[in-house]
Parts: C-alpha cells; structure tokens; sequence
C-alpha cells in the first residue's frame, strides 16, 4: 500500500520471481560447488598427472564460466529486480536492514569474478600451486556469498528474536541459518556432481568420461547424504506455523514435496549407478535427466521455502501482499482505500463498487492470483461462488487458510471486492442477501460457510450414506477431516438448517419438509417485528404449547382489531409457531 | 496536486555513509560501462571499415569485452544498492512505472553478454558475421542505457508519479521529456569518448608485444577521445540548457559549492583536451577519472535539488547499527588485499609470457 502495485493480470509477479529465482539458484549453487569440484579435480589431474584430465579440467572450467558468469551473474542481478518490482515493500525492508550484508556480498562478488576469470585465463600458464590458490580464493569468496545471502533469505522465513530487538546479528543468524547453510552448501556441492556428469559425458576420451562420471558421483552421493539430516534440521527449527504447512497442511506444499521426493531418487539412483555400476551409461541424455533431476529437486525446495513462509514475505511483519501486520487492526477500522497511498479514487460510492473492488483485488489478492493465467488463478477458484460466500469467505479467509493474508480494510470493502470478483470477473448477478435468506436459510448457510471450497453438486454424492443427524455431527468436527476446515461455529439451530440443505443435496425419497426452506425468525421480522418486540413476544407466550400458538395465529384478529389472521401457507405458520414457541421456552 | 510519494524506511547509520559510499562506487561502474559501450562501439567501427590492424584492433576489444561487461555490471551492483537504501522510494516507484522496461533489461543483458562471449571465443570462426554480431551487441547495450536513464530522470519526477493509474502494467517511459534526450546523449557520448581512452589503454598493455597494434590503438582511441569530448561539451550544454532554470542556475552560482565544482569540471575539460591531443594518455587517464567524479558529483546535486521540494535526505530515520557497517569494511578490506594478490600473480604470468 505505500508502494504501486506491478498490474500484469494474466502473469503475476509471482510467476515471474519464481522463473527467474529457480533458474539462478541452480546455477548459483553450482557457481559455489561447482570451484570446489574445479580444485580437486584439478588436484587429481595433477596427482595422477594426467593431460586428459587436466584438458577435461579446463573445458570444465570455461562451461562454468559461461554459466555462471553470465547466466548466473545476471539472473542474480534479476532477482533482486524483480522483487523489487513485485513486493518493493519487503525488498525496501531487506536492504535497509540488511544494507550492509549486501555490501558485504558485493565485495565478495568482485572477489569472486576476478578469481573466476584468473583461474580460467591462467590455466596451464600459471604455476599449479598458485593455480590451486587461486581456485580457493574463488570457492571461499563464492561460498561466503552463500553465507551472506543465506543469512538474509532465512531471516524471511524465521526472523527470530529480531522480531523483538530489531538487531542485525539476531536477525542475520536466525533460527535456520546454520540448517539452512549446511543444507544448501550440501545441495551446492551436489549440483557440481550433476554438472561434472554432463562435462563428462561430452568428453571424446572414455577413460576420462568414466574416470571424471565415478568423481563426480561421489560428490553427488555425499552430498545427498549430508543434505538428508540438514533438511530434516531445516524442518525442525521451522516456527509452529510453517512447519504444518511443510509437513502437509498445505496442498501446494504437498506437491512440491512429491516432485522434489521423485527427484531426489532420480539424482540418487543415477549417482549410484554412474558412481559405482555402470559410469559408461553416462552419456549426454542420462547427464541431461540428472540435471533435469537436480533442477526439479531445486525448484520444488524453493518452491516449498517460499510456501512455507505464506502468508508473509517477511515472517509475522510483512505480508506477501506488502501489507505489514501492525497496519491490520488500522486498516479494518479507518479502511484500506481510505488509507492507502497508491488509491486512484477515495470518493467511494454506489457508482464506482465495481471500481473500488478492482482496486482491493490488484493491491490485495493479486500478490498471489492472477486473473486467467498460469499463476494460481482466481477465476476457476472462485467461479462458483456467490457474492455471498464471498463476502463471508474473504471476512475470515485466513482463518480458513492460514497461508492466505487477512483481508484488510472493513466490512463494506470486503463486499466491495466480492462484488467485483462475483460481478466484475464473473458476470453474477448480485442477488439480495434478504431474499435468499428468506427462501432458503440452509443455502444461505451453505453459501456462507462451504461454497467458497465445495460445489454443491459435489457435497451431495459425499453426504449420500448419511442422515441428517450425522451430518449435523460432522459439521461440528470438521477440522478432523481435513486441515482446511474449522468446525461450523453457528447455533445448533443453524447446523440442523444447514445438515438439512446438505442432506437434501443427494437424492433422497423424502421431500424438504418447511424448516428447511422456511425461516420463522424471518417470518417474525416480517408479519410480527413491525409492533412486537422478541422480547415481549417471548414473555406472553411462556408456557404456551405449539398447538395454541398455532391455533392463536389463525385468529389473531380476536386478540387485537390492529392484527390480521396469519395469512401464510402450512408450512410458513409451521415455521412461524416453531419459531414462537422456541422464544417462550427461552423466557 | 501533492505528487504521491512512499515513506521511506529507517536507515542504520547516517545517511552521510550511504552518500559517500554511492558517490564513491557510481564512477567506478561509470568508467567500466564507458569501457563496454565505448569500446565495443570503437570495436564495431574498426571491424566494420576493416583491414588487418583495424581487425587486429577488433579482435583484442573482443577478447577483453566480457570481463569488462562483468566489471561494468558488478560495479553496479554496489551504487544501485546504496541508491535503494537513500532513495529506494523514489526508484522502487519509478521502476515500477516502467516494469515491463526495467525487467527487460535482464534478458537482453543475458542476451548482449553471451553474444560477447560469442564474439570474443569465435571471433575468427564467424567471419564477416562478427561484425554484426558486435553491432547488435552494441545496441543492446544502448538499449540498456536508454532503460537505465529513463528510470534515473523518472525517479527525479515525483509529479509524474499519479501516471502510474494510466500504466499499471509498468509502461511508462519519460523519453518525452525534454531534458531526457540530452541527459541520455551526454551520457552514451562521454561512454564513447572514455572508450576511446580505454582501447588506447589496452594499446598500452601491447606496446612492446604488438607496438604496430599499440600505435594504431592509441591513435585511434586518443582521437576517439579528443572529438566525443568535443561533441559532448555540446550536448551537455543543451543538456544543461534543457534543466529546469531552477536547475541550471544551480550551477551557476544559486549553490556556491555545486557552482565551484562545475567550474572546476570544465577546467579539467579544457585540461583533458589538451592532454589528449599531445597524446599523454596517462594525464588525460587520470583527468577523465577525476572528472567521471566530478561529474558524479553534479548529478548528484541535480537529484538532491529536483526532489528538494519533496525530500531530502537528512528526512531519513537512524536506527543506529554502526556494528553491521564494521562487517563491511572488514570484509571490503579483505576483498581489496585478494584482488591485488590476484592481479598481482597475473600480472607476473603476463610479464613472464613477453
């Protein structure tokens, strides 16, 4: 809300960050394992002095700077402009916190390249000894990059105890910094196996690809058993929240977790047979399926990295849609379009509805949705819903759904942008909430509570085995079938109603008998409220039976010239009796 | 109407820090930048009217053009940095506005950089292909230039920032405005010039391996020198005529200091120019850095008057953090005492190979 928000619909900025970060941590983690493979394969070419591995040293080295040179230089510069464009409040955050750990990262950038470029440039014309140096001086600079961006990448997943101090060292070495740099430094030293599989099986001479494809499984197969204990530490250190989401609470999770579980075999079982069965089967298609491997195993760690984080960028302060969470509680009662800066209109009326609900949508959900695109897109998400369910399912949506943000701003602006998801995108019809109420309270009911996640057409094959009675009992333990869902909060009243409406989704020989189409509290408000208060109502009929309530509406003019006979069908004075005797009782 | 301006977050030492240390790296990433586009353009031209010591020229530009892209775009990381941290509301919002350019330069960067690489490793192999190859290069780095000053003169805009409702897809260039081509030119123009010193410099590391390929290179680079800095004196005149007259007049004389170092600018100018047409590269070298910063040094003042009336920088909250500054220069120094044991180790395989 302090900044614009980069308006692409059919893209989104996630998509975006994500094609750009995934790609660069690939190379990126290779530029840091990938020196310290250059070095010992340099030390074994020198150690059992051969030509043809020192030649397959050098060809490597000249892939490895062309990857991560370019490639991975540049999409590193990428990502700190993209995020920039997508959450410019959590980057300004980052780097003004973090300014001098940057820095710090430049300088070793530089130290970086220069190493790069020496250790490419002097091959084979500087002495081995000061050749070797220069290799370490490029992995140690390389790796303290890791260390340092490590550092600042964690501190948005578990910021710490800077969440109280708001010191840099706290915020620097968080909770999973230590997990976080032994497992990625794991998966870095892993990534120079995969790539030495692919220079390898480019290479003419078999003894060098068989010897170079056992090397590099090795590294590969070490890493991968040092990335198994320092995930699982990862895992742990993770904050309450987060951890559900990793270990399934969240369906996206679940996903990447299955995608990285297949890669990790794919990379394993290669590793095993390059390293220790067959290394002539490394040839450039089974090099290009572990990379592929590895690339997938990178992706769907990142993936769950970000995830895990939902629904802040910067863990408890900011949310993914830059709206911090000490603003919640100002926005819910001034209201977001009156307080944020980037608002085209503030004169909000009946008039510009559709208008106002577009504006919460591009700086509220557009963060995470886009409209039609590839990117988790809302259209499909929120196509059959009312504007009713939507109104109810944006008030507690990260009840609901703890990855997504809460909505901010009030309860006109939440229907506000209902109004433009259910109107403005889908071309509903807005239908008066009274008048569904009236001709169905179990719909409304429906709407409310289990339309923004279930079709009623599906929930009706699922509730078929049951009666009404048992779905009123499941409504209450909800949370058991599913972490998604919280047990219905309304009134006993209200889950009967609602059971009744699900009961009758499915096919049935019974027929809805009146409580379930007919409210007698809506009766009340209109045939009685207009002269009768609840309260008098509940006092002159204690002790009244349903028979003498229903017998008295039919002759209402004897008690009163000013009152009529009720004039309803069966069923609505069934309801409405129902409803009078229930408020005697109550007395 | 109050242009619509972000708040800006607390800083974690005094704003003075992040001024010297961003006055300090911007020239550094200037002379390399100047290096690239300058001698590759240099490159492109003595490929292009051909001949061997012209492709001899060629070639060595060719072969040095990636360290320097890499040079140029690390040098840049550090000031675009500590820009972020003293105006990161002004230039978040500006990029943003133009986010559908500013992304793009990322692509064509990877794109510019491999066909470098391209040029330089098959400079021989691709024939009379080279020299178009070079060229497009070349004009994606222009490309580049054109994005960067677009967003460097919006973010100096704020009234321009309420656009942002009719280009929420990140749309909006400023080219229009009237300083815009004047500022870009001056800028692209001295590139070619400080390239002209660059290629000279690299006929300097020749001298005694190649002097036919030194002289040619030092005559061709000093020449190069001497007219783009004679054609730039132009067209920083229009640029600075093109300022808003509050602007112009801050050099000349409205800022006392900002007027002294503009004075102190041209001399060098003048000083430069002379130097370079008696062919003493190493005074005109260390002239053209001293002016880069000069220069750097009035950009500067430009920015800080233009936003005056919004911001300035002394507005920035301290939340002091000296300690996270200390991790820094430790860490600079240590940089700086690797990359002297690695030039210096070069530099002893270089001499050993003549």
């Amino acid at each position: 809300m302090n900044y614009p928000v980069w308006y692409l619909p059919e893209i989104g900025g996630g998509l975006l960050i994500a094609a750009i970060a995934v790609l660069h941590v690939f190379v990126s983690h290779f530029a840091v394992g990938g020196g310290l493979y250059l070095i010992y394969a340099e030390k074994k070419g020198l150690g059992e002095n051969s030509e043809a591995i020192l030649d397959f040293t050098k060809r490597h080295a000249r892939f490895f700077l062309l990857l991560t040179m370019v490639f991975g230089s540049i999409t590193g510069v990428g990502i700190w402009f993209i995020i920039a464009l997508v959450n410019p409040a959590a980057t300004s955050l980052l780097i003004h916190i973090f300014v001098f750990g940057w820095a710090a990262e430049w300088v070793f950038f530089v130290v970086e390249i220069s190493a790069a470029f020496v250790y490419f440039y002097m091959f084979g014309r500087m002495d081995s000894a000061t050749h070797l140096k220069v290799g370490w001086v490029y992995f140690i600079s390389a790796w303290l990059s890791l260390f340092l961006i490590n550092g600042i990448i964690c501190f948005m997943l578990t910021p710490g105890s800077w969440l109280e101090n708001q010191n840099f060292w706290a915020g620097f070495f968080n909770p999973s910094f230590w997990p976080s740099l032994l497992f990625r430094t794991c998966i870095a030293v892993m990534l120079a196996g995969v790539y030495g599989y692919l220079s390898a099986s480019f290479s003419r001479d078999d003894s060098v690809r068989i010897s170079m494809t056992r090397f590099s499984a090795k590294w590969s197969l070490l890493a991968l058993l040092g990335a198994l204990p320092s995930g699982v530490w990862y895992v742990m250190v993770l904050p309450e929240p987060a951890k559900e989401l990793v270990l399934g609470k969240s369906p996206t999770i679940a996903a990447a977790g299955q995608w990285g579980v297949a890669s990790v075999i794919v990379v394993l079982g290669l590793s095993l047979i390059f390293g220790f069965f067959r290394p002539t089967l490394n040839t450039r298609t089974t090099a290009l399926l572990a990379m592929l491997g590895a690339l997938v195993l990178m992706g769907s760690f990142e993936w769950i990295r970000e995830a895990a984080r939902r629904p802040y960028a910067i863990n408890e302060v900011v949310y993914s849609n830059m709206i911090f969470k000490d603003d919640l509680a100002a926005l819910d009662e001034k209201g977001y379009l009156q307080t944020a800066l980037w608002v085209q209109d503030r004169d909000i009326g009946p008039e510009n509805q559709l208008e106002a609900g577009r504006e919460l949508f591009i700086q509220q959900c557009y963060a995470c949705h886009s409209l039609n695109g590839l990117n988790n897109d809302l259209m499909p998400l929120t196509s059959h819903m009312s504007h009713q369910a939507l109104v109810s399912y944006i008030g507690k949506i990260h009840k609901i759904r703890y990855f997504m943000p809460p909505f901010a701003g009030t309860q006109e602006e939440a229907s506000m942008l209902a109004t433009y998801i259910a109107s403005g995108l889908h071309g509903k019809e807005l239908v008066d909430p009274a008048a569904t109420s009236a001709a169905d309270p179990g719909q409304e009911l429906f709407e409310s509570n289990c339309a923004s996640c279930h079709e009623a057409e599906d929930l009706g094959p699922a509730t078929e085995e049951m009666d009404k009675d048992g779905i009123a009992a499941m409504l209450e333990t909800l949370d058991e079938l599913s972490d998604e869902m919280v047990p219905f909060e309304g009134s006993e009243e209200e889950a009967a109603k609602l059971a009744a409406f699900i009961y009758f989704l499915s096919e049935r020989a019974e027929t809805p008998s009146s409580p379930v189409t007919v409210d007698g509290a809506v009766l009340f408000e209109s045939e009685c409220a207009a002269c009768h208060a609840a309260e008098d109502m509940a006092a002159a009929l204690e002790g009244w039976e349903p028979a003498e309530i229903k017998e008295a509406l039919d002759k209402l003019d004897e008690f009163s010239d000013e009152m009529v006979p009720f004039e309803g069908s069966p069923e609505e004075k069934d309801a409405l009796t129902n409803f009078l005797h229930k408020l005697g009782r109550e007395n | 109407m109050q242009p619509i301006i972000p708040s800006a977050d607390t800083i974690p030492v005094a704003w003075g820090w992040f001024q010297f240390l961003l006055l300090l790296t911007f020239p550094l990433h200037l002379l390399a930048m100047n290096a690239m586009v300058g001698g590759l353009a240099i490159g492109v031209v003595q490929h292009f009217r051909g001949g061997d010591s012209r492709r001899r020229l060629a070639h060595r530009i060719a072969i040095i053009l990636p360290l320097v892209i890499a040079f140029a775009v690390n040098f840049g990381v550090a000031p675009l940095l500590f820009l972020q941290v003293l105006y990161g509301h002004f230039v978040y919002t500006s990029s943003i506005l133009m986010g559908l350019f500013w992304i793009a330069v990322v692509p064509i960067l990877i794109i510019a950089y491999y066909g470098a690489y391209l040029y330089d490793f098959k400079f021989k192999g691709l024939g009379a292909a080279g020299k178009w190859l070079a060229l497009a290069v070349l004009l994606l780095l222009f490309c580049i230039g054109y994005f960067f000053s677009n967003n460097m003169l919006l973010m100096t805009l704020p009234e321009r920032f309420s656009e942002y409702f009719q280009h929420r897809d990140g749309s909006l260039l400023v080219s229009g405005q009237s300083e815009f081509l004047p500022r870009y030119l001056h800028m692209m123009t001295g590139a070619l010039a400080v390239g002209g010193l660059f290629v000279a410099l690299l006929g300097r590391f020749k001298a005694k391996s190649a002097p036919e390929l030194a002289a040619h290179a030092s005559a061709v680079g000093m020449r190069t020198f001497f007219y783009m800095t004679i054609v730039n004196v132009g067209v920083g005149t229009w640029y600075l005529t093109s300022l808003p007259k509050q602007q112009m007049l801050l050099f000349m004389g409205r800022d006392l200091a900002a007027t002294i170092c503009f004075i102190i600018a041209l001399l060098l100018v003048i000083g430069v120019l002379v130097s370079s047409f008696r062919q003493q590269l190493m005074t005109t070298l260390v002239g053209t850095v001293v002016l880069v910063y000069l220069m750097s040094f009035l950009r500067s003042w430009l920015r800080t008057d233009l936003l005056a009336d919004y911001f300035n920088l002394s507005q920035l909250q301290v939340e002091p953090q000296y300690s996270s500054m200390f991790l820094f220069l430790f860490c600079l120094a240590g940089g700086v005492v690797c990359v002297g044991w690695l030039i210096a180790k070069t530099v002893n395989v270089l001499r050993s190979e003549i």
